[in-house]
């Protein structure tokens, strides 16, 4: 056998192929996939949301509940707000919660429901109410997100998540509170028919408690002009929106024949820690 | 954002420098082994030569360490998700392999065979033991033979 040299023609070790091209393939795949898990993530919140019983929404929000009851305070507000709230669930809602109240210092204008019945109301708020009516319209709108487990929804795809590792791992699991620690509530987001809904339900219970529906509009009509909009929270998103909501509640008002009298006042323990308390911005208000 | 641009960079430069050296690689590597295609490197254990007419034989090795870029790292990255035959590495190893090859030539000078030729391969560099491949080394040894023609 003779050796004749010669040079390989082709390399048959290596594909020839474009990298460029692998790479937006195998790169489009991916976030392909994260976007259609995305996808099922949001339309699963919808199917998820009704099937949470109370029970386990309260497992889901203890890691964070016990954190946030450590920092309630002993005061009259507390107190009264809670009051307020036990009276209105107690007479007219019935919903299937154990509502719990937890004032913040902070100037932010607004109230958040949180999972398991805890609704956390800031005192930015309270300095801004003025009667008694008004507060339990602003209460029983929260708890129109809880009627309709709005609540939930508006956590988002996290929801999905928590649901998921409370029921693999246990509401007390390493799993669970990281998940937990991962959300922001202040991010909560409600549609616009979610907040007409709760605005609804909270004009029903209104008129069951009190008798009249006076003071369920003040809130909205109470929009400074020149104040910076982001201390706002949903109660004040837009202009426009308010007037709509102004609107829609006076329309639903005159339609089902809800009548008007006169505010409740707030009692004056209330007002006194008011005068007394000026909105001053705390950092730590909310963990 | 940061992070993105500084990903983004990465990648670029990760390309357009590893592509050049490739190119520039297989050029001379193409070249080198033109230059060598007299002398025969097999994996025989040895030839039918009378012992007198064998006038040394001496073990020589060649190694050579070379090492990926970014965009190919990030490419087989990828591949690791999705599975299937990590292409961006092939280059890696066949240059690795041949440049040890030639270095081995290169050492065995001007002898008329190199038998017994084995090649190994292994990744060096403190990712070494982990996932994912630093750099990688190829070996190539054998047994250089002068025969008297």
């Amino acid at each position: 056998m003779k050796y004749t040299p010669r040079q390989a023609e082709s390399n048959v070790n290596v594909t020839p192929t474009s990298p460029i091209r692998e790479f937006f393939v195998l790169m489009g795949g991916l976030l392909g996939i994260v976007i259609l898990i995305y996808i099922v993530l949001g339309l699963a919140v919808n199917l998820i949301v009704p099937h949470i019983s109370v029970d386990l929404e309260k497992k889901m929000a203890a890691p964070f509940i016990r954190s946030m009851n450590a920092q309630d305070a002993d005061t009259t507000c507390q107190h009264y707000v809670q009051a307020l709230i036990d009276d209105l669930q107690g007479r007219c809602t019935a919903l299937p919660y154990h509502f719990q109240v937890h004032v913040r210092k902070a100037p932010t204008i607004n109230a958040l429901a949180l999972p398991g019945g805890h609704i956390i109301v800031f005192t930015g708020l309270l300095d801004k109410v003025t009667s008694e009516n008004e507060l339990a319209f602003i209460l029983a709108h929260e708890m129109g997100h809880y009627a309709h487990r709005d609540h939930l929804r508006g956590l988002g795809r996290a929801v999905v998540f928590m649901t998921i590792s409370t029921f693999l791992f246990g509401p007390e699991s390493g799993v669970s509170r990281m998940v937990a620690r991962g959300l922001s509530m202040t991010e909560m987001s409600f549609s616009r028919s979610q907040e007409t809904q709760a605005d609804e339900f909270a004009l029903e219970t209104l008129n069951c408690a009190y008798g009249h529906v006076a003071g369920t509009t003040d809130f909205f009509e109470k929009i400074p002009r020149e104040q910076d909009p982001g201390r706002f929270g949903h109660y004040f998103a837009s202009h426009p929106e308010n007037r709509l909501r102004i609107s829609h509640l006076r329309d639903i008002s005159r339609d089902r024949g809800f009548k008007l009298a006169d505010r409740k006042p707030l009692p004056e323990a209330i007002k006194r820690s008011k005068d007394s308390t000026p909105g001053k911005p705390s950092p730590s208000a909310y963990p | 954002m940061y992070d993105l641009i500084i990903f983004l960079i990465l990648i670029a430069v990760g390309y357009i420098a590893g592509t050049l050296a490739e190119k520039r690689h297989y050029r001379s590597i193409r070249k080198r082994e033109n230059a060598f295609l007299n002398l025969p490197a097999v994996t025989m254990k040895g030839f039918d030569y009378p012992a007198e007419k064998v006038r040394s034989a001496k073990m020589v090795y060649g190694s050579a360490v070379i090492s990926i870029d970014y965009f190919k790292r990030m490419l087989a990255g990828l591949r690791n998700i999705f599975g299937g035959t990590v292409k961006s590495y092939e280059t890696l190893i066949d240059r690795a392999r041949r440049e040890a090859l030639l270095r081995m030539k290169e050492m065995a000078g001007s002898a008329t065979v190199i038998v017994n030729v084995r090649i190994e391969t292994s990744t060096i560099g403190k990712r070494a033991n982990k996932k994912g491949v630093g750099c990688l080394e190829a070996i190539a040894y054998g047994t250089a033979l002068t025969v008297e023609g």
